[in-house]
């Protein structure tokens, strides 16, 4: 059997967290292995470009149009792309569906895979050692943390994101919410709601 | 590696912490780790299975201590490490193979971001278990190539049965991929377990738990 001597070099920094990544960060300049630029850009992606309105977007669009939904949910990497919305860390997608008797719950026990493109970066919870190590065992505990009960006639499902196959949620449409517009309907939908701890909502003030 | 990382069914008696909703990032250095250890991800010096490998690798007190981007950073340094670009804290004096080093330039970000990396493989491989049959999980969950490697087989499934409800054709298979002995494809499902067949005290009889699993992860249900 073959060994792999990956060696913790990282004990020969800095403890502290921000000096170790200056520390890091002044070698990878000085060698000339980073453009800041190139930084800023990734940065500027996931802090103001990709969240979970892309996400919302989709939803809003599956409970307006029938065909659509079916489309998403059968052919979901075709869809997304069509969209614009695959990407890094969502390039292979499988969209579950909430129904009256399955409710869907998404979590990654192994790290903290998340549908990026759709939803943005993780929340701190969904990394969380408490999460990681609950949501298969007692989801329903878990739910409740977040305010959410659910009828004993449902089935919940925990979906763990062991592969790089990403999970989106799709949440039930509020009967309140029914002949709105697509566009009204995006407000409705909840990052939570996409990831299973969570229900659509209708926007605040209305 | 230790089994820190593989918290699936750990008993944990701590609440979700909600509040902690809508920080994609604490601080500055947490974006700094987050924007690097990107970009250097195209360096095509390792892969994305190595760097998992990476951060799971890390001192297991380390690992369970330190806060999400913490972990990134150690492992990043790691990976620099090997890959003989920084020692003793600094950079190397070695001679590294620089021209094989691809720096990202901000007119690729966008481009490359949207490229993602997709695991999926055209090659049919192998495929042994059929859509709705029952199935087991190997009664051992270490990866069998490398001692201690990288594995996606959590502890809480081995050895028990479920059945198959999709399969997603081949794809990029963890366990070799992360220690650079090849992509290896196999054919990855979806398996889905019973609740009351993972623990003893189950909320719901109805209850399940979805988890994805290569071809060698299973075995025919006896």
């Amino acid at each position: 059997m073959k060994k792999d001597n990956l060696k913790q070099f990282y004990k020969e920094f800095p403890s502290n967290p921000d000096v170790r990544v200056k520390a890091l960060k002044a070698i990878l300049e000085k060698e000339g292995l980073i453009d800041q630029k190139a930084l800023d850009e990734i940065l500027d992606t996931y802090q103001n470009k990709v969240g979970p309105l892309n996400g919302a977007k989709i939803v809003a669009k599956a409970w307006a149009n029938k065909k659509f939904k079916e489309d998403l949910i059968n052919n979901t990497d075709q869809v997304l792309k069509d969209m614009d919305l695959n990407g890094r860390q969502g390039e292979h997608v499988v969209v579950v569906e909430n129904t009256e008797t399955v409710h869907n719950l998404i979590v990654c026990t192994l790290c903290s895979c998340y549908p990026w493109p759709l939803l943005g970066l993780p929340p701190s919870w969904y990394k969380s050692d408490a999460y990681r190590s609950r949501a298969v065992r007692e989801p329903r505990a878990v739910l409740s943390d977040f305010n959410v009960k659910l009828p004993i006639s449902k089935k919940v499902k925990v979906w763990d994101s062991t592969s790089e196959i990403r999970y989106l949620v799709l949440p039930q449409q509020p009967p309140s919410s029914k002949g709105l517009s697509e566009n009204e309907l995006v407000s409705w939908i909840t990052r939570d709601s996409m990831i299973g701890t969570g229900f659509p909502k209708p926007p605040k003030g209305k | 590696m230790s089994k820190a990382h593989d918290m699936g069914g750990r008993l944990d008696p701590r609440r979700i912490d909600i509040t902690s909703s809508n920080a994609n990032f604490k601080a500055d250095w947490e974006k700094e780790v987050f924007a690097i250890t990107l970009a250097l991800g195209f360096s095509s010096l390792w892969n994305l299975d190595r760097s998992r490998y990476a951060r799971e690798s890390l001192e297991p007190q380390d690992y369970l201590q330190f806060g999400y981007f913490e972990k990134w950073l150690g492992g990043l340094i790691n990976l620099l490490g090997e890959n003989g670009i920084i020692k003793d804290g600094t950079e190397s004096e070695d001679n590294f193979k620089k021209s094989s080093f691809r720096v990202l330039e901000a007119k690729n970000v966008k481009k490359l971001l949207h490229m993602g990396g997709p695991t999926k493989r055209d090659s049919t491989t192998e495929k042994n278990f059929n859509l709705g049959e029952t199935v087991s999980v190997r009664a051992n969950n270490s990866n069998t190539k490398v001692e201690k490697g990288h594995t996606r087989l959590p502890d809480y499934v081995k050895g028990r049965t479920g059945k198959v409800i999709a399969y997603h054709g081949s794809h990029v298979f963890p366990d070799a991929n992360a220690h650079f002995l090849g992509e290896s494809p196999e054919a990855l499902y979806s398996v889905e377990f019973k609740s009351q067949d993972l623990w003893d005290k189950c909320e719901h009889v109805e209850d399940a738990v979805v988890v994805d699993l290569w071809e060698s992860y299973l075995e025919k249900f006896n």
